[in-house]
């Protein structure tokens, strides 16, 4: 696969297709996979492929330091390409102004470290890109249908969210004290997850202040339940915003929660297909309405 | 002649500290497994051993993450304004690495410098760092390149080093205090005396040099328009994770929080790395871009600082590599610049 | 009106312009009382009620908070109230996953006709929120935070 990748960017490169390559390298041995941006055919040996590249390459088409760049080639796995279909609908780049490279996942081996990525991965429904320029590799055999928006793995997929919902709402909000709690405002969440794309993010906001900076449970909380809402219906689940906290905070169990909501109250999931016309910013006569007094 | 302490001695006299109403802080396990330097409850919270560092750093002992600076309440027309009195707590780090030690010296240079900055004073003055020395090391680690190593006392009070097994059958700590507030804290406490023929205490010997300083103050005098900078930290995403786990980074923002009846005005920590850092109220940015930030940072870090206050703003520990998303972090970057300046390519 | 332990609620409610607010007027103007405990803050649709509105609420010292606005197909500008709908059926699940107390927060179609409607509300919300006692725990997260 990584020949085929590498023989591929190159071709683009030479023939001018594409400006750069975001993909991933691994200048160190010793490094996890980074993302890397080649923009000489020569340099192309530089990309790598393992099951190590969790990073999600969609968060840089939005950036203005790659768009200066030209039009990129971006690699995308399956939940990344995912983000560039959110990314499409809401017109933050046409279709033909990026060229996308699509890698089959093998299914990543879990780290037993208990590595929310593993958690991911298990309850995948699109293993091998649907919608790339060219797609390298192919799905194993008996993974989860392509191309498929239903929710075939739904009763796995929000398995952690159920059992956290066993708890009672005391003991809820005292897990998620002591979570948050440990939350600097780093923003690491934010600048890697690809729907966070606004030029001037609403915490950054200060006449007034609709939330406040400080790294206080107040803070922390106001923080964490505008980012997640702000994703309602966007968050494709890809799991970076865990993965890049420092803290170690499970941001996922938020993510899920307005994911499964959305699943269960609108039949959506984020990012399977481009027609389908976001689940905020949409409404339907149908909707139900049993909360409403 | 060293002094010795057992484990179980030295967890009872954490509890007895703990007990007197100190606060003591030391690497603690979190839920999902990442150790950070946390607040302790008990001593069983402590880990002293089976990791390399911890994924922050100590300087929220004496630079917290927020702090109130001064209070005030709207009275009609008037406002007053209440002083906040700075936390004299007593403090305990305990397990300190010896880089995060170091940045502690470090940072006095700033907070004493055209202000005396009375919050970080008190603090300091009430922490005193007990630091464990390294007995490994990880790809990350450089603390050899920056003139520290795994044993450095730099900003430490007293050191531990952990001997696998002294004369009593259970995990022993030598123990050597390098200051008069260690002295007050292990006087007399300690086990007894071992002649140092007895216990083998073994220290790592660090990482090996991964760059030389003044190649890379070099390369920072004469390359400051360089393409390199946007090439070596394309990657970037301007996140905090680095400068705010970062032992020596200190910038902070100070901002007013409160509603009609009053509020605070509290310093919180920022990050040169966040895209609004360097914005001025015209709405012009001198640093608009990620490159331009990413080489401010390297900048103050190895050249600025040193010329300022003869210091290195980088103790080496890594903290800033392990993590970044991207796997960035100055430790990358740097050797990214080495590697330009020991090919001696003259970039434009 | 307050019971033993002086307890008084305070309760914030979001009210659109056009349906909810004006059933509150006319609950007035027809000399409908209704407890004094609720804080009316108007605007124009519901569908411009920001849910940083409610947590705001509850940072302010809020025991309850009450959203509400015209009833489906009656809404002053057509559709923003089913878009504040669909977002009460998202937002309800994150605060509910955070350990909110959900009988706190409350959702409610009032038209500019209801005013018995609004009086009843609001006593019946008033009394519900007096029993469950102050939000305690979102004063301490609060308090933590000065």
């Amino acid at each position: 696969m990584i020949d085929q990748l590498r023989q591929t960017c190159k071709k683009l490169l030479e023939e001018g297709a594409v400006q750069v390559v975001i993909g991933y390298g691994q200048d160190k041995p010793s490094m996890m996979p980074h993302p890397v941006f080649i923009t000489k055919p020569e340099d192309t040996d530089r990309l790598v492929w393992n099951d190590l590249c969790f990073a999600n390459l969609a968060a840089y088409v939005t950036r203005k330091e790659i768009k200066a760049l030209g039009k990129p080639a971006v690699i995308v796995k399956g939940c990344d390409e995912r983000a560039l279909v959110v990314l499409e609908q809401e017109s933050q780049f046409t279709r033909d102004g990026i060229y996308v490279i699509g890698m089959a996942c093998d299914s990543l081996p879990a780290s037993g470290m208990g590595n929310p990525r593993a958690a991911k991965c298990a309850s995948c429904a699109v293993r091998t890109p649907r919608y790339a320029d060219v797609t390298i590799g192919e799905a194993a055999v008996g993974s989860s249908a392509v191309g498929s928006s239903s929710c075939s793995t739904a009763d796995t997929e929000f398995a952690d969210l159920d059992e956290f919902m066993k708890k009672t709402p005391a003991e809820r909000l005292a897990y998620w004290k002591v979570e948050l709690s440990r939350c600097v405002k780093c923003y690491a969440c934010r600048e890697v997850c690809p729907m966070c794309y606004c030029n001037r993010c609403l915490v950054d906001k200060n006449r007034p202040t609709a939330i406040d900076t400080s790294a206080t449970i107040k803070g922390n909380l106001a923080w964490h339940i505008a980012r997640a809402f702000h994703q309602a219906g966007r968050c494709v689940g890809c799991d970076e915003c865990t993965r890049a906290c420092p803290a170690g905070i499970n941001l996922r169990l938020l993510n899920q929660s307005l994911a499964k909501a959305a699943e269960r109250a609108f039949a959506y999931k984020a990012g399977m297909d481009k027609e389908t016309p976001p689940v905020i910013g949409s409404y339907s006569l149908e909707d139900k309405e049993s909360f409403i007094e | 002649m060293s002094d010795v302490i057992s484990k179980n001695d030295l967890l009872r006299l954490v509890d007895q500290w703990l007990a007197e109403g100190k606060r003591v802080i030391g690497p603690v396990k979190m839920g999902d497994g990442v150790i950070l330097y946390a607040p302790v409850a008990v001593s069983g919270q402590l880990v002293l051993d089976g990791f390399v560092h911890p994924a922050n750093s100590i300087k929220e002992a004496v630079f917290p993450r927020s702090e109130t600076i001064y209070t005030y309440t709207f009275n009609g027309q008037e406002i007053e304004l209440s002083d906040v009195e700075p936390d004299c707590t007593e403090c305990i780090v305990i397990g300190a690495r010896p880089c995060d030690a170091a940045s502690l010296p470090i940072l006095d240079h700033l907070f004493n410098w055209d202000y005396q900055d009375k919050f970080y004073n008190a603090r300091r003055a009430a922490t005193t760092v007990v630091t464990l020395a390294c007995t490994e090391y990880d790809d990350d680690c450089f603390c050899t390149s920056v003139g520290l190593g795994p044993a450095a006392n730099q900003g430490s009070d007293a050191m531990l080093s952990s001997a696998p097994d002294g004369a009593h059958g259970t995990c022993v700590f030598e123990v050597r205090a390098l200051t008069d507030k260690g002295q007050a804290l292990f006087g007399g406490k300690t086990g007894g005396k071992t002649s140092a023929a007895e216990i083998k205490v073994p220290i790592s010997d660090g990482p090996a040099k991964k760059f030389d300083t003044v190649d890379i103050e070099t390369f920072l005098k004469n390359n400051y328009e360089s393409e390199a900078w946007r090439d070596i930290t394309m990657r970037c995403l301007g996140c905090g994770a680095c400068a705010y786990n970062c032992p020596t980074c200190h910038c902070f923002d100070i901002v007013d929080e409160g509603d009609a009846a009053g509020g605070r005005r509290v310093k919180n920590w920022d990050s040169c790395q966040f895209g609004q850092f360097t914005v001025h109220a015209s709405g012009h940015n001198p640093r608009a871009v990620q490159a331009q930030r990413q080489r401010q940072r390297i900048q103050h870090k190895f050249r600025i600082y040193p010329e300022k206050f003869g210091a290195i703003l980088c103790t080496g520990c890594g903290t800033c590599t392990r993590n970044c998303p991207v796997g960035l972090g100055v430790l990358n970057t740097l050797e990214a610049i080495a590697a330009i300046a020991r090919a001696s390519i003259e970039v434009k | 009106m307050s019971d033993t332990t002086g307890f008084e609620p305070k309760i914030v409610a979001y009210v659109c312009n056009w349906c909810t607010y004006l059933g509150a007027d006319l609950a007035g103007t027809n000399r409908l009382e209704y407890p004094p405990n609720v804080r009316i803050v108007r605007l124009p649709c519901t569908g411009r009620i920001d849910f940083n509105l409610i947590i705001k609420g509850f940072e302010m010292g809020a025991d309850a908070v009450i959203v509400s606005g015209c009833h489906p197909g009656d809404c002053h500008y057509t559709a923003g109230n089913y878009h504040a709908r669909r977002r009460w059926t998202l937002f309800r699940e994150l605060l509910e996953t955070l350990g909110f107390e959900m009988d706190r927060i409350h959702f409610a179609w009032i038209s500019a006709a209801e005013g018995k409607k609004f009086q009843q509300f609001i006593t019946e919300i008033t009394e519900k929120t007096r029993a469950l006692g102050p939000y305690t725990a979102y004063r301490e997260i609060c308090e933590a935070s000065r």
